[in-house]
């Protein structure tokens, strides 16, 4: 299940105190999920009482933040049954690797994105993903082929 | 380069570096990963003995059998299959592989040229419209949308899956094949493939059917494509009752304005070698008898069980007692079993005796036929000695028989 702004807005304390320098409870929950901010900025939910279960409910919901790649990639390599999909449908790799993944076959090149081994992928260099950096692209390629859900975003 | 033969696709990119497999599915993997786990061990009378004692019992029981039937084969390399069939035909002996319940009828069509049939890597560089009836690749042949089908750029089709492949997916649920049907696909939920087969025929006649929406849209993207492949699994097998008269006549209706190829889509890794070496020597594919002469349906190994028409067994790479009806399993309790396997399977556990062999891919190499009819030279991660293969401990038996 993706992991939604609204969310974790429901969960939080809603009173948009700003203590967290932020100027609403909502703008919080989406850097949150963005990783530019971490649960422990959101002090009123530490310090008040009431706001206890809450705050059981945000950390359990925001435990896959802690597996994910810098580009919000998740995989769940129980999921996975090494179909190759994601690998060979990457448009990175078929500019880079038209002989390689491009055609079908295992990548040719040193560092891919993604890569299956042991029969389940694995992530191995993140930086060459569109998603990576300022100016990415929100490129879900890998993701719509793999019927299985081994490979989810933290989107969605 | 190892190659692994793990299922039909026998893909031949798999890397062993490090101890890691790398570009295996988790099915392949798994074969080289757990090569030492559960392995099998010479026994006579489910005792442990020599290897060479094993090999003398089972020329033994062989010698000495009246009625002998040999099973199993489609995971053993074309050699190994060529002397299990002089086995059988020394010993006049009934011989029959999976393909007999599994995908064996539609190799039949191909190999009388019934229907026109491709090679993979054609498919890979000029297939447009890529049907997959009856079957779920995704779990049974896992690298084949990506290795050889629908994702792979190559000759004319470079734009990619999404403006050059056209995915039909003909099931009765939504499989995790049919899951991948989303932009410039169909997704068909079939209820009855003989109906399916007739909306097709009708639709190209010019009259409207139930199917007639998506038909109609097969049928303009097949004349738009100019090459189609319909890769047929067991759910179109079992699903066509017989009816392949009619799946021709629709195959071949559509060449007229196409180029409409069939195949087979999963089966064990060298079962069309098995059907080809038989259809060569004896112009039938299965449950053939070297005493009669001929195939029957009445041939076919569980129907032999259930008859007791056999009194001796040799299974060669595959677990009769796991895969086939208890009622039909009961049976090998009852007559000699010779079992011929690399890893210890129930029906090792009952058998008169057991010779462990080595596992193909792994230990073992030799020819395969891949399922579109190419020769493949497997190219094993380490070699065994030549006695412990299939291939060696078949020629020691038909030696000393």
């Amino acid at each position: 299940m993706p992991i939604t702004p609204m969310e974790v807005y429901k969960l939080l304390p809603k009173t948009n105190c700003k203590k967290c320098g932020e100027t609403t409870c909502m703008s919080f929950a989406f850097k949150l999920i963005n990783r530019e901010k971490t649960l422990e900025e959101c002090t009123p939910l530490f310090e008040e009482q009431k706001y206890s279960k809450q705050f059981e409910s945000l950390q359990k919901l925001l435990e896959p933040l802690k597996n994910a790649t810098e580009t919000g990639l998740i995989v769940d390599e129980n999921l996975c049954v090494g179909c190759a999909n994601c690998v060979v449908v990457c448009p990175v790799h078929a500019s880079e690797d038209p002989h390689g993944t491009g055609y079908g076959l295992g990548p040719t090149i040193e560092d891919p994105i993604l890569r299956i081994e042991d029969g389940v992928v694995k992530v191995i260099n993140m930086m060459k993903c569109r998603r990576y950096g300022k100016n990415r692209v929100l490129c879900v390629a890998c993701r719509e082929n793999c019927p299985s859900d081994a490979i989810r975003f933290l989107e969605g | 380069m190892i190659t692994c033969a793990g299922c039909s696709c026998l893909c031949t990119d798999i890397v062993f570096r490090n101890g890691k497999i790398f570009n295996a599915c988790r099915r392949g993997a798994g074969i080289f990963l757990n090569r030492d786990a559960n392995r099998a061990k010479p026994m006579v009378d489910r005792e442990e003995v020599k290897f060479d004692r094993a090999v003398e019992k089972a020329i033994e029981i062989i010698s000495s059998s009246e009625n002998l039937a040999i099973y199993g084969l489609d995971t053993v390399s074309l050699e190994a299959q060529k002397i299990a069939i002089e086995i059988a035909e020394k010993k006049r002996a009934y011989i029959d592989d999976n393909s007999s319940y599994c995908l064996g009828d539609f190799i039949r069509l191909i190999l009388e040229k019934k229907v026109p049939t491709t090679t993979l890597d054609e498919v890979k560089n000029n297939a447009y419209v890529l049907f997959y009836w009856g079957t779920d690749p995704y779990h049974s042949l896992s690298r084949h949308l990506s290795r050889y089908t629908y994702y792979p750029r190559g000759g004319k089709r470079q734009r990619g899956y999404e403006e050059d492949r056209f995915l039909i997916v003909a099931d009765v649920r939504k499989s995790h094949t049919a899951m991948l049907a989303k932009k410039n696909s169909r997704f068909i939920e079939v209820e009855d493939d003989v109906e399916l087969v007739n909306a097709f025929i009708d639709t190209m006649d010019g009259k409207a059917t139930k199917y007639s929406e998506v038909t109609a849209r097969i049928i303009k993207e097949m004349k738009k494509g100019g090459f189609g492949v319909i890769f047929g699994g067991l759910g179109l097998r079992y699903g066509l009752k017989g009816n392949y008269d009619l799946f021709v006549e629709m195959i071949n209706r559509m060449n007229e304005f196409s180029e409409v190829y069939f195949m087979p889509a999963g089966c064990h890794p060298n079962m069309r070698g098995f059907n080809e070496l038989m259809f060569q020597k004896t112009g039938e594919i299965n449950r053939y008898s070297f005493e009669y002469t001929e195939s029957k349906p009445e041939f076919e190994f569980s129907k032999l069980l259930m008859n007791d028409t056999v009194d001796t067994a040799v299974i060669i790479g595959t677990d009769p007692l796991n895969s086939l009806p208890f009622e039909v399993a009961r049976k090998l309790n009852q007559i000699d079993t010779v079992v011929i396997d690399p890893r210890a399977s129930l029906t090792s556990k009952i058998a008169k005796v057991m010779i462990p062999s080595s596992i193909s891919g792994v230990e073992q190499g030799g020819t395969m036929i891949r399922v579109d009819g190419v020769r493949i030279d497997i190219n094993p991660l380490i070699e065994n000695d030549f006695e412990r293969t299939d291939e060696g401990i078949l020629k020691t038996i038909l030696e000393g028989i």
